[in-house]
């Protein structure tokens, strides 16, 4: 889409024409972490420095992950006040160099916007003025040709810029272009960048969240990265077939051998006019192409790179009749393990479903094994799991007592350094990863986690199976039964009054947070539904509802 | 200390030589202001020579390696973030130059650094 196509015209008129206050910022910050994240495997791939450890993308996106899950429910505010919060998120949630001066980068932003309504041109040149005043105070000596460099470049072009141009979106626009030459430069300023043969990755990394801002008021794509090529074995092919949508039926991958040098830039912009969610991979002069192409388009890609040069294989799927399969499975199967380097420790957990998965993933678990009650995962599962990994530290939460047992074997068996850590509840497992830090030695991380364990109280909703007397508590078959810590405390006839009395047991009113997480039972607006009495007969709690997926246990619930 | 034998004769490393390199990576460490030195006399005593490595403590078997770090950190930073890249950044830059292995590295954070806002 062009820039001056009507649609993106229209786009700017709606931008231009209201204020831009604090929740318009608020979907700036998502497009900024959607396009840094669909880049993150890219950005990844850059970092030479000063660790080769290859996770600066990843960094950034948790950091800006964080930033935005403290503004995501915040309701109307001024800009000011919703880059404070920015700020705030992006400090609690910064993750490795990149993460921390990203996380400086915010809060000088935020400095240079404080009190402010709404976000005007000389504001916008003031944040990012203060931002890079605030992240060069960080560190005494700095090194240039980093992201320093690009944050110092965004501010002095944008602050020649102000004399002619007021518009907040020109200065942005400003901005972008100024970042993108500044990382264009970093090697000329960084040797070991040149000898690598990339640019700063961090440096990269900002310029993606500016320019995925700026996508979004022109109404560009954020989910296909940009013209780039990435290794072969980086290509992430499950992914994309999450995002199948309407006119793209087709998936088709062409390996082949170009002909010369491959025009990237014609390259994709061809590939764009047939379809979307492309990537091309590259391993030793082979490319491959994967598009998801409408079904009247779908022997377009082959035809088009036939005369780029000597194909090799052509695989296509009818996307469309997966959907159904997909949709079966829970909405967002994918999630991304946390990449393990060797030194490192790496957590395997056990979980029962698709959500809490995504939330272990997300807290830096790097293998799943699926299970739970019911579904005990053997040892041997528990094994595979890890001896892969490239690491011979491990630490394993088995979530459940009755694979504590399995987990202690595995931990005999394996010639690798194993900490079990004994949680018993899904609770525990997540309390327990929250205390865990990958680059530390193994016993003081499992020392941690043990004692973090203690920290929450953990319930569980779920359906009596046959009539029981327990501790007291009768229940009768089909009756909804809670447990808390593992321990029968009532039953009820409907799960809202199981999960409200339970609240009461936990003495819930004397702690800080209510996580519900709701099973594959219940759907999300009935989850909701009772979220919102939880909500009501707790107002000075901070209630959390996520999509666990478990099966058998309508809610787990942590109460810390 | 630290040696090695080449045909043509040895190659000793003194512990300095650790420190100084650990000292100069520190700096270039992002959120990390300052160094502190370890105790009162470290403080007097840099007053009046000028040791290149203040704030560093290493003990060097021959083998292997153990740094102990005193930092200073700019207020408002993650601190953990912050101590955890000091110690990613030391080790690579001790290991490629020296291609010594690291057994353990402490950082202290000695104090917190206040900046002025406006």
């Amino acid at each position: 889409m062009g820039l001056d196509s009507p649609e993106t015209q229209q786009r700017l008129e709606k931008f231009r024409g209201a204020p831009m206050d604090g929740q318009s910022l608020k979907r700036l910050v998502e497009a900024g972490l959607t396009w840094l994240r669909t880049n993150q495997q890219m950005v990844n791939a850059l970092n030479v420095f000063p660790v080769p450890d290859g996770d600066t993308g990843t960094n950034m996106v948790l950091t800006m992950q964080s930033a935005y899950n403290e503004i995501n429910d915040l309701g109307h505010r001024d800009v000011g006040e919703m880059t404070a919060a920015i700020s705030q998120g992006a400090l609690m949630g910064a993750r490795g160099n990149s993460g921390v001066i990203l996380s400086q980068l915010w809060r000088g932003f935020s400095r240079g916007l404080q009190g402010q309504e709404v976000l005007d041109g000389p504001g916008l040149v003031r944040a990012f003025a203060e931002a890079r005043d605030t992240a060069y105070k960080g560190v005494v000596r700095p090194v240039e040709g980093t992201i320093l460099t690009v944050a110092k470049d965004i501010a002095a072009a944008t602050e020649a810029g102000l004399s002619s141009v007021q518009d907040p979106i020109e200065l942005l626009a400003l901005a972008v272009k100024a970042a993108e030459a500044s990382v264009e430069r970093t090697p000329d300023l960084l040797p070991v960048l040149k000898q690598a043969g990339v640019v700063d990755a961090g440096g990269m990394g900002l310029f993606f969240i500016l320019e995925g801002m700026l996508r979004h008021i022109y109404g560009e794509p954020l989910d296909t990265p940009l013209a780039s090529v990435q290794p072969l074995s980086a290509m992430n092919l499950e992914s994309a077939m999450e995002e199948v949508e309407e006119g793209q039926d087709y998936e088709v991958v062409v390996d082949f051998y170009p002909q010369g040098t491959l025009d990237l830039k014609t390259f994709y912009g061809k590939l764009e006019s047939m379809g979307t969610s492309i990537q091309v991979g590259e391993g030793e002069g082979m490319y491959r192409m994967h598009i998801h192409v409408p079904l009247e388009n779908r022997y377009q890609p082959i035809d088009y790179i036939m005369g780029l040069g000597t194909i090799t294989k052509v695989a296509m799927e009818n996307l469309i009749a997966q959907m159904d399969e997909i949709d079966q499975k829970a909405k967002g199967d994918y999630f991304e393990l946390a990449n393990v380097e060797p030194g490192q420790i790496a957590v395997v957990t056990v979980s029962p479903g698709a959500g809490l998965s995504r939330i272990f993933a997300s807290l830096g678990v790097a293998a799943i094994v699926e299970g739970g009650q019911t579904m005990n995962p053997s040892t041997q599962e528990i094994l595979a799991a890890f001896e892969n990994l490239p690491t011979d530290k491990m630490i394993i939460l088995p979530n459940n007592k009755n694979i504590l047992m399995a987990a202690n074997q595995a931990k005999e068996v394996t010639v690798k350094k194993v900490s079990v850590i004994p949680s018993r509840t899904i609770p525990q497992g997540l309390a327990a990863m929250l205390a865990f830090n990958p680059d530390d030695e193994l016993e003081p991380v499992a020392e941690k986690m043990n004692k973090s364990l203690g920290l929450v109280q953990s319930g569980e909703i779920t359906i009596a199976t046959r009539s029981v007397e327990i501790d007291g508590v009768m229940v009768e078959k089909g009756q909804v039964i809670a447990l808390l810590d593992g321990k029968l405390v009532l039953s009820a006839k409907t799960v809202e009054k199981a999960v409200l009395g339970l609240l009461k047991k936990a003495e819930a009113a004397d702690h800080e947070l209510i996580t519900l997480f709701f099973g594959e039972d219940l759907s999300n607006a009935d989850a909701n539904q009772i979220a919102d009495k939880v909500r009501k007969a707790y107002p000075g709690q901070e209630i959390e509802v996520q999509d666990g997926g478990q099966p058998h246990y309508q809610f787990i619930l942590s109460v810390e | 200390m630290g040696e090695e034998t080449t045909s043509l004769g040895s190659i000793s490393i003194s512990p300095n030589v650790v420190a100084t390199i650990a000292y100069q990576a520190t700096l270039e460490s992002y959120g990390v202001v300052g160094l502190a030195p370890r105790n009162l006399a470290e403080g007097l005593a840099q007053t009046i020579i000028n040791e290149p490595a203040r704030g560093v403590a290493v003990d060097y078997d021959g083998e292997n390696v153990d740094i102990e770090i005193h930092i200073i950190v700019e207020y408002g930073t993650r601190i953990t973030s912050v101590a955890a890249s000091v110690a990613n950044t030391i080790r690579y830059h001790v290991e490629k130059a020296l291609g010594l292995r690291i057994n353990t590295i402490n950082v202290h954070i000695a104090g917190l650094r206040v900046s002025s806002t406006d």
